[in-house]
């Protein structure tokens, strides 16, 4: 599996937290945005399309089920961008 | 006719006189004008003035939650509703029972061409903010409020111009007579933006000066059972069309239609109130009254004090209206009416009874 560096995994942090309204120290790699940030399917949509905005990637919107929480977001982005 | 009695039962406002009934009831009271310099850090526009909401900012007026992506306009709508939902006349029914009516012209001119401009320069067509998707269509404020709030009722926007306030409290109107609701929200919301004042400038030939922009929203409560005696009852609302550009004619229709129809006469009528359209429409609104009910009970629009504020202009016209009645005890019982007409073509008159059994 692909690993992303450490810059990369701080803004997609930042953008993530930036969709889900949340401080980012209190978004962890495994809280999960939906138990426990609130978010609906909406949100999930608009974490997808933020990553996909600002990191110029696409993501398949079949890989929304694995990206559950950061850690899930690392592994699908790592996967996809060379 | 039904014997339904369609209450308006209390009202907000958040406007260039600020939040609330009370203080838009001050402003039209002190006749305080509203029109401030522009910031030009904030706004890029053609404009040196405007009515604009004082110190409005959503996450300001909101917090920090559901608001990331949330406009102006909607913002605008979910703070008055919200305040009108938290006054003491609150709602007397279930938010299961309560609908929603917004009207508009067409949401938020700055947020759909935010999303197209964003679809057109960015790396890809779809490369675009996804949150702003919701309120770059012209439902989105009214959809927000019904979430905002819980209100599960039926949830409508009209996309009208300057007479959508009225528009929107016909739609109230069928919505409760026809029973889908025992109580609606009905208003109208105009925001203040960038990309308004652009359309706003280009439309006028040889970019001649134009009214000053406002903007702001003004929700009423109407209900078919109410438990107090109302503010208001809304006898009729008739709208009508124009081609030929008988702006005269197609305010008079209306207004003798929605008479007929709320089972007035002219001669009763209190005060009639026009929307202050500038140009031609206005002209032709404000002849049409005139030659109905003689200049002395035709009103001052509240346009001079708030500026030009498009779709919500009806319902802060009715706003003020009801602030003028609670002044004078004089109109207990009366009837008024409210004209609008937009330069699109299309016109409307509403026709009210002031503080019935008082």
């Amino acid at each position: 599996m692909a690993v992303i560096s450490a810059d990369t995994r701080d803004r997609i942090k930042t953008l993530v937290s930036d969709v889900l309204e949340v401080e980012s120290d209190e978004l962890t790699d495994t809280s999960r945005f939906v138990e426990d940030h609130d978010a609906d399917s909406m949100r999930l949509i608009e974490i997808l399309s933020s990553l996909e905005l600002n990191l110029k990637v696409t993501i398949p919107q079949s890989e929304l089920p694995r990206m559950v929480n950061l850690s899930g977001v690392y592994d699908v982005v790592g996967e996809i961008r060379p | 006719m039904t014997g339904a009695t369609l209450a308006i039962t209390d009202w907000s406002a958040v406007s260039p006189f600020g939040t609330g009934r009370d203080a838009f009831a001050k402003g039209v009271r002190q006749q305080v004008s509203t029109a401030v310099r522009l910031d030009r850090e904030r706004w890029g526009v053609p404009d040196d003035v405007a009515c604009l909401v004082p110190d409005f900012d959503v996450r300001t007026a909101l917090g920090k939650k559901g608001t990331r992506s949330m406009n102006r306009v909607t913002g605008l709508a979910v703070a008055t509703s919200g305040d009108l939902l938290a006054g003491a006349g609150g709602l007397p029914v279930p938010r299961e029972r309560t609908g929603f009516v917004l009207g508009t012209t067409v949401g938020s001119a700055q947020s759909t061409i935010d999303l197209t401009r964003g679809s057109l320069t960015g790396e890809r067509p779809y490369h675009v903010e996804s949150g702003l998707i919701p309120y770059a269509v012209m439902n989105g404020a009214a959809g927000q409020c019904a979430i905002w709030h819980g209100l599960r009722g039926p949830n409508a926007t009209l996309s009208a111009g300057r007479p959508g306030g009225l528009v929107a409290l016909n739609y109230a109107r069928r919505l409760l007579l026809s029973g889908r609701a025992t109580a609606v929200l009905c208003g109208a919301a105009e925001e203040f933006s960038d990309a308004r004042s652009w359309i706003d400038h280009h439309s006028r030939e040889g970019g001649a000066p134009g009214p000053v922009l406002g903007e702001g929203c003004a929700l009423f409560s109407l209900t078919t059972e109410p438990e107090e005696p109302p503010l208001a009852e809304l006898l009729a609302v008739a709208s009508a069309t124009f081609a030929d550009g008988d702006r005269r004619g197609a305010v008079d229709r209306c207004v003798r239609r929605a008479l007929a129809a709320g089972g007035a006469e002219a001669s009763q009528v209190w005060v009639a109130c026009p929307s202050g359209a500038a140009g031609a429409e206005g002209d032709g609104e404000l002849d049409a009254l005139t030659g109905l009910f003689g200049a002395a009970r035709v009103g001052t629009p509240v346009a001079a004090l708030i500026g030009e504020t498009h779709a919500a202009s009806a319902s802060f016209e009715l706003a003020a209206l009801l602030s003028r009645a609670e002044d004078d005890s004089a109109c207990a019982g009366r009837t008024a009416v409210i004209t609008s007409i937009d330069p699109g073509g299309t016109a409307a008159a509403a026709v009210l009874r002031l503080r019935p059994g008082q």
